[in-house]
């Protein structure tokens, strides 16, 4: 944590999930004003390196607020619930998806050796586009979960919710690597 | 306190301009020229020569002249191997080293020639105000612009030349941006703009968003290897292999290989003539005069349709980072309000309407393409100096920045469009016991291996205290400042010691390159000094030989030499005009001052002579009262 504070606080905003888009706008163009280095020009070097390093803390915390999947982010690590990442090889199967996984892998394994011996190109892609179907699906439904316990949380605060949240999180990020595994398989195929 | 000034330091062209009454204005010559040809030119004697009078030696000593020379700042060699052959000056250097100009026994590199021009805006600036009658007229102070897509080598080059030249450089601000902010001030606008700048050498598409004052880039994108140099070369490529085709020469390419510099700058220059037709009409013709390499010369119609489906693929590759830089924005071509040009290269009828096309509304080039950059660049110097705070620009980088890590992975630190300053953090450690050092290497671009990403320096962190391997807890900053470029500090967590860092820059000049760079271009300054004195000689006896025309021309003027000229005198004034005129095609600089006077002498009478008249003929027909 920065001698700045939170994110949220820094930006003057309610530690929600839910923030109103303008006000972060309007909050970001007046912290900018007071901060950004081009009105420190003739200031004291002190001055000017507190300038530097509020105005660098000012762009993450809005970067980091603007878009809701990093806001998420964020205030699970805040409270101490950091969908961490590992510390090597690929993240573990999140368990409510191992169905959905498994029948995935089998199904790229064997375009793959299709396509390494010559399947018809069309054929593969068709059956690439239906494979990924389900998962898009499951994409889809993370976003409404993470939306509708993005509201419960802002209502209640509990930590059941933020687990919740955590454990949504991780699973679409999971999805999100599948999504580009599948992608980087419709390019080798294309050609 | 002495001026600040913006500068537009372009592949083509430069421009410096400043805020004078509240209202940035370009300062121009005493022929009121706004542009300083990005031309450098070594004579023989040591002199140098910017500018109009570069641009002349273009054609008569190709071998001594630098061009776009902007192409080459903060690259290496590799980079501008491929375009070698068509250039009229040697360039060399090691791989991965700073690229190395030659002419004649001396070599320079990007940054010193880029000073040169930097120097003469400088004194363009300083007589202005000084004939403004400004006591304190010197100006050491500026604002400079760069393409949005340059990396931290080339804005590190770009502000080492500004050292060089004698100016501190107050920030290096984007193109795009530095436009946008000319721009805000006549219009007075909110919404989202996309600024398309396509240059003399490089690419740039920027997305703002302009609310309340404030000039907030949302993405950039662009190609700094891609402008009007490169409509050129296509041209030149043609029009040489036709002629090599006509001469039955076997040719091999690269074709420039057959023909003299002389010849390829002849070409250049018609190629270039014939692109500026084109935008005005659609059918024009490529001249070349007879040249000893081209006996007959070379003449051939072109038309627009021609012409366009030649540098279609050229223009095809501005739309790709537009769709990029539209995709990091968040937006639909749908949601842009305001699309600007700039640039001279948008002066092209094919690139406005790609333009038009892609944004589905007419852009804006209502503010001079050219000349709107400076003037953005003087309102962003005015802001710096004076804390006015109704403007801000809030820029990005326009790529992610990162480290190698084992197995020649990228672990990207600062990601691309992030608002700067922008700083970030990582953690090394040591594999060694007692090792003292750690090596960083920092590179630039969106790739996941090193080796396809652009190598930015060499970070050696020194001054970790010995300890067993893997305890030392060594916190890495990387910051970027409002200029873009990137400086590195380190600490140890566990003592706190702070570690000292050696910068090897991959595409730059070492502090102790500049420092020696310094102190050579002071012994210098004698042959520059020259070099402006002969270029205000030309420049006066220009002024002179322009008047004395303009009198001889007069419709009464055989009337007027029987009524009023002395026997002899006409004779007189047309042998001086000649003599004169044929002193300025060369270079002795007292010979050209010799026959100005001598013309200035032969044309006092008549000088008289017309003034008599002109106010004669003011007067007539108006009555006393009138005149009072």
């Amino acid at each position: 944590m920065s001698r700045f504070g939170d994110y949220f606080a820094y930006l003057g905003l309610p530690r929600r999930l839910d923030l109103d888009m303008a006000l972060l706008e309007q909050r970001f163009r007046e912290l900018s004003r007071q901060y950004h280095p081009d009105y420190f020009y003739n200031a004291s070097q002190k001055d000017r390196l507190e300038s530097l390093e509020r105005s660098s803390y000012l762009n993450d915390a809005y970067r980091t607020l603007r878009s809701p999947i990093s806001r998420i982010e964020y205030l699970l690590g805040l409270e101490g619930l950091a969908a961490s990442k590992p510390a090597s090889g690929s993240p573990k199967v999140p368990p409510a998806l191992l169905q959905e996984v498994f029948a995935l892998n089998e199904e790229l394994d064997e375009i793959r050796e299709l396509r390494e011996s010559g399947g018809a190109a069309a054929l593969l892609r068709a059956r690439l586009t239906s494979a990924r179907k389900p998962i898009e699906q499951k994409r889809d439904a993370h976003e409404r979960q993470l939306k509708e316990l993005s509201a419960q949380w802002d209502a209640a605060q509990d930590r059941a919710t933020l687990e919740a949240l955590r454990d949504c999180m991780l699973e679409r990020n999971y999805i999100s690597n599948l999504l580009g595994t599948i992608d980087r398989e419709m390019s080798a195929i294309g050609g | 306190m002495s001026k600040v000034v913006g500068i537009d330091l372009g592949t083509t062209n430069s421009l410096v301009a400043y805020v004078k009454d509240g209202v940035p204005v370009i300062i121009r010559d005493e022929g009121n020229d706004p542009l300083v040809p990005s031309v450098v030119s070594l004579a023989e004697d040591g002199t140098i020569y910017v500018g109009r009078e570069a641009q002349r030696r273009l054609l008569t000593s190709p071998g001594r002249t630098v061009y776009s020379v902007k192409r080459f700042m903060g690259r290496g060699i590799d980079d501008v191997r491929g375009e070698a052959s068509l250039l009229p000056f040697g360039v060399s250097g090691e791989s991965g080293g700073v690229v190395r100009i030659g002419i004649g026994d001396r070599q320079f590199t990007p940054p010193e020639i880029s000073a040169f021009i930097l120097r003469e805006l400088k004194h363009r600036a300083e007589e202005h105000f000084r004939k403004a009658g400004e006591f304190d007229f010197e100006v050491d102070r500026a604002v400079i612009t760069v393409p949005a897509y340059f990396n931290d080598a080339q804005r590190t080059a770009t502000r080492d030349a500004g050292r060089l030249a004698g100016l501190e450089v107050l920030r290096i601000i984007n193109e795009p941006t530095a436009a946008s902010l000319a721009y805000g001030l006549d219009k007075r606008n909110r919404g989202t703009i996309a600024v398309y700048d396509l240059g003399g050498g490089t690419f740039d598409i920027s997305i703002l968003k302009v609310e309340d004052g404030v000039f907030q880039v949302l993405a950039t994108n662009g190609d700094t290897h891609l402008g009007g140099d490169d409509i050129d070369i296509d041209l030149m490529s043609a029009v040489l292999k036709e002629l090599a085709a006509s001469q039955d020469a076997a040719h091999e390419s690269p074709v420039g290989r057959n023909f003299s510099s002389a010849t390829i700058q002849a070409v250049r220059k018609a190629v270039i003539a014939a692109k500026w037709d084109l935008s005005e009409q659609q059918a024009t013709e490529i001249r070349v005069d007879a040249g000893p390499g081209l006996p007959d010369g070379y003449r051939r119609r072109i038309t627009r349709a021609e012409f366009e489906s030649l540098i279609a693929p050229l223009v095809e590759r501005t739309l790709e980072p537009c769709r990029q830089a539209l995709a990091d924005a968040g937006l639909r071509p749908s949601d842009i309000d305001e699309a600007v040009l700039v640039g001279g290269s948008t002066r092209v009828p094919l690139v406005r309407r790609k333009v038009e096309e892609l944004f589905g509304r007419p852009p804006h080039s209502e503010l001079n393409p050219d000349e709107v950059v400076a003037l953005g660049a003087a309102v962003q110097a005015d802001i710096l100096i004076s804390g006015r705070r109704e403007m801000l620009l809030l820029d990005v980088t326009p790529l992610s920045l990162g480290i190698e890590t084992m197995g020649g992975v990228v672990s990207k630190i600062i990601l691309r469009n992030s608002t700067i300053p922008a700083s970030g953090r990582e953690m090394f450690t040591t594999g060694v016991d007692n090792q003292t050092a750690v090596d960083v290497h920092v590179l630039q671009g969106e790739r996941e291996l090193a080796a396809d990403c652009r190598s930015l320096a060499r970070f050696k962190l020194r001054g970790i205290p010995p300890m067993p391997a893997g305890l030392p807890r060594i916190e890495v900053r990387f910051q970027i400042d409002a200029n873009g470029i990137l400086s590195v500090s380190a600490r140890e967590q566990r003592t706190e010691i702070e570690q000292t860092i050696e910068v090897k820059p991959s595409y730059g000049l070492t502090e102790d390159e500049v420092e020696r760079m310094l102190i050579e271009s002071f012994e210098h300054a004698e042959a520059d000094f020259e070099a402006r004195l002969l270029i205000e000689a030309r420049n006066e006896a220009e002024s002179v030989v322009l008047a004395t025309e303009k009198s001889l021309r007069r419709p009464d003027f055989g009337e007027l030499a029987a009524q009023e000229l002395r026997p002899g005198e006409r004779e007189a004034i047309e042998t001086a005009l000649a003599a004169l005129k044929d002193a300025m095609r060369g270079d002795d600089r007292e010979a050209i001052q010799e026959k100005t006077h001598a013309l200035n002498h032969a044309t006092q009478h008549l000088a008289e002579v017309v003034m008599n008249r002109t106010v004669r003929e003011a007067l007539a027909g108006k009555s006393v009262d009138q005149v009072r």
